[in-house]
This record gives structure tokens, C-alpha cells and sequence, in this order.
């Protein structure tokens, strides 16, 4: 017989481990939906074991919960970080890009398609009878929705980049909240892992924090060995770089900053006025790679990475609005030369001849006028009137002049000008005053709509066919990127939920487990009393 | 792999909506009609449709155009047939003046010629939808003056032609000179000048006024080369009607194909839409039924 309670001892610690684990057991059930929790698990040993003095060996002295750790694999949480940031990228691209898609409208009857049919039409209308009031009024008022359906996709298009840098405002306002948290959560597990123990729950909490900021920009998350704590372990800060530089960095935080472009650090010509540079708040340039905030900046200020001519910065290399803005520019300012000047670019070098000049509107005459050189498309002038032909052309007469001239034109100011708005006897059809059925002019006119040498694409609506297929394979892209990125991240998450998720199937087995250990460990203390029982109060009465 | 209960829960949430997102898209499809509904649906099929919307407007105008220039040319060949029955009635006039011997008679069909004159003049003067049809592009100047000189010059270059297919146009108007001034054009010079139509009259009515029955029969030449030439530019118009007509048998097949097309790129197929749906119900059924029964029960269940 050994020493008096022993055994008492050893069932005690026998109750206190199975209670501990019970303990985590219940936690872990508490936290069976708590987002990110990783579930724990007691780290029990075998207490010490006993020298016997008679040298007989060592006796066991029961159990002992030594620590609580997480089952956490923390190479999934790298992965899903690396994967969030595309499929927060591709996510907002595909769904400013369908925003886009229901702006164009398109395919339908009440888009460009239809809007472009019916001007023509009209025109057709008109060459079969030149000199009715009624098809000439007509004309004009198809010409009028023709300018408006542009200007108001021009306007509709500056909307969407406002708010887009709106969001971006927002995300960065995120970005930085989130690193603040997490910086202070870095204080607080560091602290409390100071003193040998784990901060599991406030890991598992900083890692939903590093997973949300994952989803906005591109980061590296790691913990770096500094040194040794005085105890000699390794001492870890927790890190969070953004393109090599440090967001979080262990106590110290960097915030990103937004600061308004000045008129002269436009991206894109395009651009409205106001749009943020997002720059580290220290001044610094910030590279940004991935993220929803990449995909918000590539969608405000994609261009297929131009070069802006008048400040040497180059775009994003992605179709967003200012691509979308150009390209409507560039359609009205060339189909606006084609029709009043007869202006077809031949040699498709994109630039002036003076030979290339044809027979347009201007060459005409309208009907009981002897008036020619009436351009039929304009712009809006500064008091957002529709400019009339000399207003428009401002003096110029060298046909360098004149091409140069129709460089103003942009979508959101593309007009019908002021003289055949005035006076709709001006659409011009004939090549010589005073002819009522002449239709020469009217006939070059008309055969432009399918004149294959108007743009680079084909003929006009073969250029916005073009406009509106790249904008439909790219949002598909970017539906099929977010797609794929989502179905990585499902599986990243499962992985997680497999390895950390709470079962609780296997809670309550382990429910039942510990009780039946602490059940048992309460049957032995009762057996030693009952021995001592037997010992003290009935062996010597 | 272990298995957790919230995965099965993420799964079930997945699977069903999954199943979801592929009914909506078949529900779109029945309820619109089409098989796409933005570009990104299918940018193929959208390239494919702006194409065909445009070729459909295309010949519809084209359609539009045939009707009118086959009007323009039915009216024309209605004025021709009157002034070949003009010519026919003055043919048998002349023939008929041989056996005329009373003054009195000859003024009468003296006074019928100056009625057909006039009705000539008229009809010189004849209009399309208040444009007058011989005149080229001056549609809206006549061609002869109350004496049957010309008003306005005519060149016969001045051909007004209507678009009726993409690279396909037909001239519409017959000119004046061609018709009144023996096929040549109507200079500056001979406005004011009767052409030689109306100067054959004039000479006509003088020899009976006369009664120059020499000459009377002297004109008898004159006006069967008129009626040539009227035969001649009826024949003309006759051959434009005629294709006129044909084009427009070809555009009403080419509108049939092209509506076919449209609609078999992008008209979904309901049968086989309404098939996929029902499809995808079922599917949808046994998921939610599936997944009712996995998430229920754990051992919490089962422990008593």
C-alpha cells in the first residue's frame, strides 16, 4: 500500500480532465455556426508518473489537459487567400459589365440597331419624294433620336463612372477599417501568446478579417520570426503586404489614401473631372493587382492600357467605361464626317487626306434653297445649343481644317445642327439648286450605311455589332472567370469545414465519452472511499 | 474526408442554388421568347441577330420602295397607253379625212384633233402623288404651257432611281424629251418651243384647217413614228415593271429566309424549353427533398 489518497488524487485529475474536455465540447457546439471558428481540442496527457521507493518502477498518476489547441490547416487559409482576390476582381467586373449590357440594350428593337434602321429609312423615304414636308420633318426627328440615343448613352456612361468611384471610395474606406482591426486584434493575440498560450479564438477571428480584405485587394498574409522571446520561442509578427509594401505590419498600420486627380492627371481623356487616385497614405504609389478594388479600378478607368496624349499616363489594359466612351466618340465623329463631308477614310490610316473628301451632305442642297454647305450633324455648343454649320465649323475652310473640326464631337454633345433644326427644307438631297427630285447627294447618302470603308470595323452597324459582341464575349469572360474562381473558393471552403468545422456527431460522441470517463473517474473515488470505508470505520471497530 | 454538418448545409444551399439559377434562365427563356437575353448569353448568337435585324429592316424598306416605284410606273404606263390612243385615234382621222368632203366635216374633226391636243397636253403634264412624272428632276414644274411648249429643260440624264435591293436601284421616271422630243434631250434653247409630238399636232390641225389634203396625208408617217416611239418607251416601262415584279417575288423570299433565320437563332425552342424545365423541376424536387432529409438528423437525435 502506498501513500494514504493516492488513488483519490489520480480520480481527481481523472474528473478534472474529463470536465476539462467536456468544457471544449461545449464550446465547440456554442460555436458550431460561428463563422470561421476552427473547432478545439484538448491536449491531454499522462500526468507524471511516480518513482516507487521499492524500485518496482514507476507508477501513473492519472491525466492531465496540458493546453487547447485548434485544428486549423493553415495552407488552406494561404490558398483562399490568393483565390479571393481574383474572384473578387471578376466578380465586379461581371456584374458592372451585364450593368453595361442592359444600357446598350441590346439585341432588341429599341436599340441602336432599330434607331439606326429608321434614320435610314427616312432617307430612303425621302429620295422617293424629296420635297414632302411630312417625310422631311420626319428625317429630322430620326436624326434627333439617332444624336439623343448617344448622348444619352455618353451621359449613362459618366454616371456609371461616378458611381464606380464611388465604390472604390467606399472599398478603400473598407481596406483601411479592416486593416485597423486587424492590426489591433495582432496586439491582442500577441499579448495573451506571450504567456505560452494559443489565442485560438482570436486567430481564428483575425483570419475571417485577412479572408473580407482578401476579396478587395491583392495581399500576402504571413507571421515572420523576429527573434526569440526571452523564454525561447520564436517571437512571430503578423504581416500583411499589398504589392511588397506593408498594410498591417505586427502593431503598425498604413492606410491607403484617395486624392482627386487634378484636370491635368486624367487617365483617359474620357474621364469625368473628380475621379480618386488610390495612393498609399504616405504619399506613396500604390500597384494595384488584384481585388475587387483592381476590378472597380480597371471597369473606371480600362482603356486596353492607351496612353493619354496629354499627360503620358497610361490606362488600365482592360475594356471599361472610358473604352466604351471612346469608342462611341470615335463612331460619332466618323460617321459625322462621312455624312456631311463624304469623308471616307480609304487608305484606313486612321488620319486626313485631302483626296479621301466625297460627296456628303455639305455638297448638297436642300429643296427650294440654293443654299450648299449645310452640315446636317453638329454638336452642342457651350450653352448646350445645337450648333449651326458656321458655329460649328468656326471659320474653318481647308479641308485639314475641316476634319480637324469634327474631333470636338463626342457622343455626349453629337447633334443635329441648329440650320436643319431650323429649317428642315435644308436636308440636303440634290446636287443642284433648284431640282426638286434630284436625288444624287441623297443617294451617296444612303449608300453609306453600308460603305465598309467607314471604320476599321466595317460599315456603322457593323461597328457597333463589333461594340457590343466585345462587350458581350467580355462580360461572359469575366461570368466564367467568377464562375470558376467561385467554384475554387466552394472547394477551399469545404476543405476548411472539413478540417476545422465543428461535427456534431462527433461532439456528442465525445459528449458521451467524456461523461463516461468523468462517470468512471467518479466510480473510482467512490471504490477508494468505499476502501477507506472498509479500512478506518470497519477493520478496527 | 470528415464531413461536417455545416458543409452539408453550405452544399445543399449550393446545389439548390445552382438548380435555381438554371430554372431562371429556362423560365426567361419561355417567358421572352428568346434564347438570349443579353449578349454575354451567347455574343454569337447576338452578333448574329443585329446582323440579321438589320438585314430585315433592310428589305423591308427595300419593300417599301418596290411598291412605290412600281406606282410610279403603273401611272406612267396608264399616261403612255392614253397618249398611244391618242395617236391611234389621229391615225384613223386622217385616214378617215379622204373621204371627208363638206367644210363643215373637216372642222369637226379639226375641232376633235384640237380636243385631242389638248387632252396630249394634259397628259404630258400627268403626276404622281403631285409630282409631275415627265419633267425629270423638276418634278414640281409642269412640262408643257396651255399651248403645248416647253416649260422646263430636260435633260435625259435627269433619271430618278429608286433603291430596291443593296446594290440594285431602278430608274422610275420616263423623260420628256425621250417621249415629246423625238428621244432628244430638252435643251435651254427649245424651252418655249413645242417639242415633236405637239408640233405634229399643230402641222395636223393647220393642214385641215386648210384643207390641204396633200399634206393631211403627208402626215400619216409622222404619226406612226410617234406611235413607235410611244410603243418604244412603253415596252420600256413594261420591262421595268416586269422587274419590278420579279425583285419583289424575290424579296418577299428573301424576307421568308431571313425571318426564318432571325428566328432560328434566336427564338428558343419551346418544346424542347419546356422539356428542359420540367427537367430541371424534377431535379430541383429531388434536391430539396434530398437535402430535407440530410440536414435533419444528427446523433443529438438519437441520444436518450
Amino acid at each position: 500500500m502506498g501513500e494514504a489518497f493516492f488513488g483519490l488524487n489520480v480520480a481527481v485529475r481523472g474528473l478534472f480532465s474529463a470536465q476539462r474536455s467536456l468544457d471544449i465540447v461545449n464550446h465547440n457546439l456554442n460555436n458550431v455556426n460561428t463563422p470561421g471558428y476552427s473547432r478545439q481540442q484538448a491536449i491531454q496527457v499522462a500526468s507524471r508518473p511516480m518513482a516507487l521507493a521499492d524500485g518496482t518502477g514507476m507508477l501513473g498518476t492519472g491525466s492531465e489537459v496540458i493546453g487547447v489547441t485548434r485544428i486549423r490547416d493553415e495552407y488552406l487559409d494561404f490558398k483562399y487567400w490568393s483565390e479571393a482576390m481574383s474572384y473578387g476582381e471578376w466578380g465586379v467586373k461581371r456584374e458592372i459589365l451585364s450593368d453595361l449590357e442592359i444600357l446598350f440594350n441590346e439585341p432588341s428593337d429599341s436599340g441602336f440597331t432599330a434607331i439606326m434602321s429608321n434614320f435610314f429609312d427616312s432617307l430612303q423615304e425621302l429620295a422617293k419624294d424629296p420635297g414632302s414636308a411630312a417625310v422631311r420633318s420626319l428625317v429630322r426627328q430620326n436624326a434627333v433620336t439617332l444624336t439623343r440615343f448617344f448622348n444619352n448613352l455618353a451621359t449613362k456612361l459618366e454616371e456609371m463612372q461616378y458611381d464606380i468611384n464611388h465604390r472604390i471610395q467606399t472599398k478603400v474606406e473598407e481596406i483601411n477599417s479592416l486593416a485597423l482591426q486587424i492590426q489591433q486584434l495582432n496586439r491582442q493575440i500577441y499579448i495573451t501568446e506571450l504567456s505560452e498560450n494559443t489565442a485560438n479564438d482570436m486567430r481564428d477571428q483575425r483570419t475571417v478579417l485577412v479572408d473580407k480584405l482578401s476579396k478587395l485587394i491583392n495581399i500576402e498574409a504571413y507571421e515572420v520570426v523576429v527573434g526569440y522571446t526571452p523564454d525561447g520561442r520564436e517571437d512571430k509578427h503578423f504581416v500583411i503586404t499589398v504589392s511588397g509594401k506593408a498594410l498591417v505590419d505586427h502593431f503598425t498600420v498604413s492606410t491607403l489614401a484617395l486624392e482627386q486627380r487634378d484636370a491635368g492627371k486624367k487617365v483617359n481623356r474620357e474621364d469625368i473631372p473628380g475621379l480618386y487616385e488610390v495612393k498609399w497614405a504616405d504619399g506613396n504609389k500604390l500597384n494595384v493587382k488584384g481585388g475587387e478594388l483592381k476590378g472597380l479600378l480597371d471597369m473606371r478607368d480600362g482603356n486596353e492600357g492607351s496612353v493619354n496624349p496629354d499627360n503620358g499616363l497610361v490606362s488600365p489594359n482592360y475594356k471599361g467605361i472610358p473604352y466604351y466612351i471612346k469608342k462611341l466618340n470615335e463612331f460619332v465623329r466618323i460617321f459625322a464626317r462621312a455624312f456631311n463631308e463624304g469623308y471616307i477614310d480609304l487608305d484606313g490610316d486612321r488620319g486626313f487626306d485631302a483626296d479621301e473628301f466625297g460627296t456628303g451632305h455639305a455638297s448638297g442642297y436642300g429643296h427650294n434653297s440654293d443654299l450648299s454647305g449645310i452640315r446636317f450633324f453638329t454638336m452642342t455648343g457651350e450653352s448646350r445649343q445645337p450648333l449651326s454649320t458656321s458655329d460649328f465649323l468656326d471659320g474653318a475652310s481647308e479641308p485639314e481644317d475641316i476634319y480637324d473640326v469634327y474631333e470636338k464631337i463626342t457622343a455626349k454633345n453629337f447633334s443635329v445642327s441648329a440650320d436643319i433644326l431650323d429649317d428642315y427644307n435644308l436636308i440636303a438631297a440634290s446636287d443642284e439648286a433648284g431640282q426638286a427630285s434630284n436625288i444624287n447627294v441623297l443617294n451617296a447618302l444612303l449608300a453609306l450605311r453600308r460603305n465598309a470603308d467607314m471604320f476599321s470595323e466595317g460599315a456603322p452597324e457593323d461597328f457597333m455589332k463589333s461594340l457590343v459582341t466585345t462587350m458581350g464575349i467580355d462580360s461572359q469572360q469575366a461570368g466564367n472567370y467568377s464562375d470558376n474562381q467561385k467554384i475554387v473558393i466552394d472547394q477551399i471552403v469545404n476543405r476548411r469545414l472539413s478540417y476545422s468545422g465543428v461535427s456534431i456527431d462527433e461532439e456528442m460522441a465525445n459528449l458521451v465519452k467524456f461523461q463516461h470517463a468523468y462517470n468512471a473517474a467518479a466510480k473510482m473515488i467512490q471504490t477508494i472511499s468505499e476502501i477507506y470505508e472498509t479500512l478506518i470505520n470497519e477493520l478496527f471497530v | 474526408m470528415r464531413i461536417t454538418n455545416n458543409m452539408l448545409i453550405n452544399n445543399m444551399i449550393k446545389y439548390i442554388g445552382n438548380n435555381l439559377t438554371r430554372m431562371d434562365k429556362l423560365q426567361a427563356q419561355l417567358a421572352t421568347g428568346k434564347k438570349i437575353q443579353v449578349p454575354s448569353d451567347d455574343p454569337v448568337v447576338a452578333a448574329r441577330a443585329l446582323k440579321l435585324r438589320t438585314d430585315v429592316a433592310e428589305i423591308q424598306q427595300y419593300q417599301r420602295n418596290l411598291k412605290d416605284a412600281r406606282s410610279w410606273l403603273e401611272i406612267t404606263e396608264t399616261t403612255l397607253s392614253d397618249i398611244g390612243d391618242i395617236f391611234q385615234r389621229v391615225r384613223e382621222l386622217i385616214v378617215g379625212s379622204d373621204s371627208i368632203e363638206s367644210p363643215e366635216d373637216l372642222q369637226a374633226t379639226k375641232n376633235e384633233l384640237i380636243q385631242l391636243r389638248t387632252q396630249l397636253i394634259n397628259l404630258g403634264n400627268a403626276a404622281y402623288a403631285g409630282r409631275y412624272i415627265f419633267t425629270g428632276f423638276k418634278t414640281d414644274q409642269k412640262l408643257l404651257d396651255e399651248n403645248g411648249n416647253f416649260l422646263v429643260e430636260v435633260y435625259n440624264s435627269e433619271q430618278i432611281s429608286y433603291q430596291i435591293g443593296l446594290a440594285d436601284s431602278i430608274n422610275v421616271n420616263v423623260l420628256g424629251g425621250d417621249l415629246f422630243n423625238n428621244g432628244a434631250d430638252i435643251t435651254d434653247a427649245e424651252v418655249g418651243n413645242p417639242g415633236k409630238f405637239i408640233q405634229d399636232m399643230n402641222d395636223l390641225i393647220e393642214a385641215f384647217d386648210n384643207a390641204d389634203y396633200e399634206a393631211i396625208r403627208n402626215m400619216t408617217q409622222n404619226f406612226s413614228d410617234n406611235l413607235d416611239t410611244v410603243l418604244r418607251v412603253r415596252a420600256d416601262v413594261g420591262a421595268r415593271i416586269n422587274r419590278l415584279e420579279l425583285t419583289m417575288n424575290r424579296m418577299l423570299n428573301d424576307i421568308t429566309n431571313f425571318t426564318r433565320l432571325m428566328s432560328e437563332n434566336e427564338d428558343v425552342d419551346m418544346t424542347e424549353t419546356i422539356m428542359n424545365l420540367k427537367n430541371e423541376e424534377n431535379v430541383y424536387r429531388a434536391s430539396l427533398a434530398g437535402g430535407a432529409r440530410i440536414i435533419m438528423p444528427s446523433l443529438v437525435d438519437f441520444l436518450r
